[in-house]
């Protein structure tokens, strides 16, 4: 791949786009894995375990998405500070640091697996909590790596021009790296390290990650719709402060049932309810746009993508999440199939479509394209085919989970009040066998689409369109 | 502090607080459509998605038994979700139309749309 006419931060960007793709690929991997076991137990048993596949799924999960929204800010970093990146040469030993970290965690994942329950495996086996599995050298070095990234940025707008989308996406890398550190310390206490663990889960993923989505949105929406700079940054603004309004004090929602203080029902339960208020005005505010500009892009599909990912957004986090955000209902719903259900819809909406989107938008400019239309030699339908296998595959698991959720909070937590005997009635209970089954089956279309996905992106836009100039882009 | 959902309310509570999160989008949406195209019947519309939330929402406040203090939560979903769509709409029409690149600000109006702006514009 010749990528000699890229700027350099894009250079960069390139390669964790890549990292991310492969990353993506084990998420799904690892994935059917962890479903094929819950359908039969004995398989793999005693090599990968359950609790192995189920943990490189869920942290491969969140560092493709790392390496997604680094990359994005890369590959934005040039054009919008108009300036070449400061440090790049350690940014890129920082990929490289990186990469080799998140290889090695892997392998000690897999063929180590655990160890006794001292600061050794602590420090370079599994941390053990949920997530944020890294043993701690490797925390440290993600830090370290985070802390080289938001050095690479805020040096680059300081050195060239800054705007209302590097404004907040630098404040927001801040608290990136800042919050993360909140997962790193060891107390004995159950309740006060579930405490700080949610820190980094919630407000990771429901504040700054979000934020990080909407600079990237912002952006995106300015390439793809060439909608008015100063219309996104003020919609930016707005979009922050709803969301860090209703955003940083949901977080009360994870403290209804870890030991913390009564009160936290009715903060979490009163600012859950708030949630949705940003999703509103994303309606309004969308319904408003398409009537201005009617829709009309030069990259058909990074804007099927952002399409995908305000509708994935709106169920996923919105209708997903309010279903069995108030206590009166979570008591029976939480660590049950039904949080999978929300996850898997939540995530794949808010943040898989949006990465994906931005890397159809820096595809043609690989490629030396102008944008990709409807004029693709194939008609596109590699994309079109990806975008639904990727979105019904996983609606479908969202709805598969649900009905096992649905059982499991029924039998296991209402009638069986979460006693081992009502666990394993659940366990076995018709409804929730086949609702592992169907997540299976659309499982296995998630794949495939991942595939078709991996496969339009290695090949799109290499044959020109038939009216379609080459045009090489140097930034 | 929390009274939980009984048994036989399972449903009631998982389908009303999704119907809430749909029919206050739907009630954005048609809000938003209907002053786009200055279609009046679409705000009818956008009433009927208004009027079906409420009904959700109280439907939820039985079934999740939200009394005392939690009515207070019921009363701002309902007077948050009736208001949030006009300042929303009342934000987009600023914002875009004082930010349409150099070009001046237009004058608003009740009677402006978002296509009457773009037209005027030559978007």
């Amino acid at each position: 791949m010749n990528i000699n006419h890229l700027n350099g931060g894009q250079k960069l960007a390139v390669k964790y786009y890549i990292v991310a793709m492969v990353l993506f690929g084990a998420q799904i991997l690892f994935g059917l894995l962890s479903g094929m076991q819950y359908l039969y137990p004995k398989l793999l048993f005693g090599i990968l375990d359950f609790n192995v596949t189920r943990t490189v799924h869920i942290n491969a999960m969140i560092v493709w998405m790392l390496y997604g929204f680094i990359g994005s800010v890369y590959w934005l970093l040039e054009e919008e500070s108009e300036t070449e990146v400061v440090g790049l040469k350690l940014g890129t030993l920082g990929f490289w640091v990186l990469t080799s970290a998140v290889t090695v965690v892997v392998l000690v994942f897999l063929l180590v697996q655990g160890g006794p329950g001292d600061d050794f495996t602590r420090w370079f086996i599994n941390e053990g909590r949920e997530y944020i599995e890294a043993p701690r050298w490797a925390d440290i070095g993600i830090v370290v790596c985070m802390l080289i990234f938001f050095y690479n940025v805020s040096a680059t707008f300081m050195k060239g021009k800054w705007s209302g989308i590097s404004g907040v996406l630098t404040l927001d890398l801040v608290a990136l790296a800042g919050i993360y550190i909140a997962g790193m310390f060891y107390t004995p206490n159950i309740s006060m390290d579930q405490y700080w663990w949610w820190w980094v889960i919630h407000l990771w993923v429901e504040a700054t990650w979000e934020v990080l989505v909407g600079c990237l949105m912002a952006w995106g929406l300015m390439k793809v719709l060439k909608v008015d700079r100063k219309i996104v940054t003020t919609w930016l603004y707005i979009e922050v402060a709803l969301m860090f309004g209703s955003g940083i004090l949901g977080l009360g929602h994870h403290y209804f049932w870890i030991g913390t203080p009564e009160y936290w029902l009715t903060i979490g339960g009163f600012f859950s309810a708030l949630e949705p208020v940003p999703l509103v005005a994303m309606v309004v505010h969308a319904v408003y746009d398409s009537g201005v500009r009617h829709m009309k892009g030069n990259n058909n599909p990074a804007l099927a993508w952002l399409i995908a990912h305000a509708f994935g957004n709106f169920f996923g986090a919105g209708v997903w999440g309010f279903m069995h955000t108030l206590p009166q209902i979570n008591l029976y719903t939480h660590g049950t199939q039904w949080s999978a259900s929300h996850g898997h819809l939540a995530f794949f909406g808010a943040y898989a479509t949006i990465i994906i989107a931005m890397i159809y938008i820096a595809v043609p400019y690989i490629r030396g394209q102008e944008g990709i239309g409807s004029n693709l030699p194939d008609g596109g339908w590699k994309w079109k085919w990806a975008l639904g296998l990727l979105n019904m595959g996983v609606v479908g698991m969202t709805i598969a989970l649900l009905i096992s959720g649905y059982e499991q909070s029924f039998i296991e937590r209402a009638v069986g009040g979460s006693t081992w005997l009502g666990y394993f009635t659940a366990q076995i209970h018709p409804w929730f066998v086949q609702g592992m089954e169907w997540r299976m089956i659309f499982g296995v279309m998630t794949a495939a689409g991942i595939v078709l996905l991996l496969w339009d992106l290695l090949t799109i836009g290499k044959e020109p369109a038939s009216n379609q100039k080459l045009q090489t882009k140097s930034s | 502090m929390i009274e939980p959902v009984e048994l036989q309310d399972f449903f009631i509570v998982f389908f009303s607080g999704a119907m809430i999160i749909m029919t206050g989008a739907l009630y954005a949406l048609f809000f938003a459509w209907s002053r786009l195209q200055a279609k009046p019947w679409l705000m009818s519309l956008a009433y009927i998605s208004y009027a079906a939330l409420f009904v959700s929402v109280l439907t939820l406040a039985a079934a999740a038994h939200l009394y005392g203090f939690w009515w207070w939560l019921v009363v701002i979903m309902l007077v948050g979700y009736l208001f949030a769509p006009h300042g929303i709409w009342k934000l987009c029409v600023g914002t875009h139309s004082t930010h349409q690149g150099d070009n001046p600000p237009i004058p608003l109006s009740s009677e402006q749309t978002p296509n009457k702006i773009a037209e005027e514009k030559g978007i």
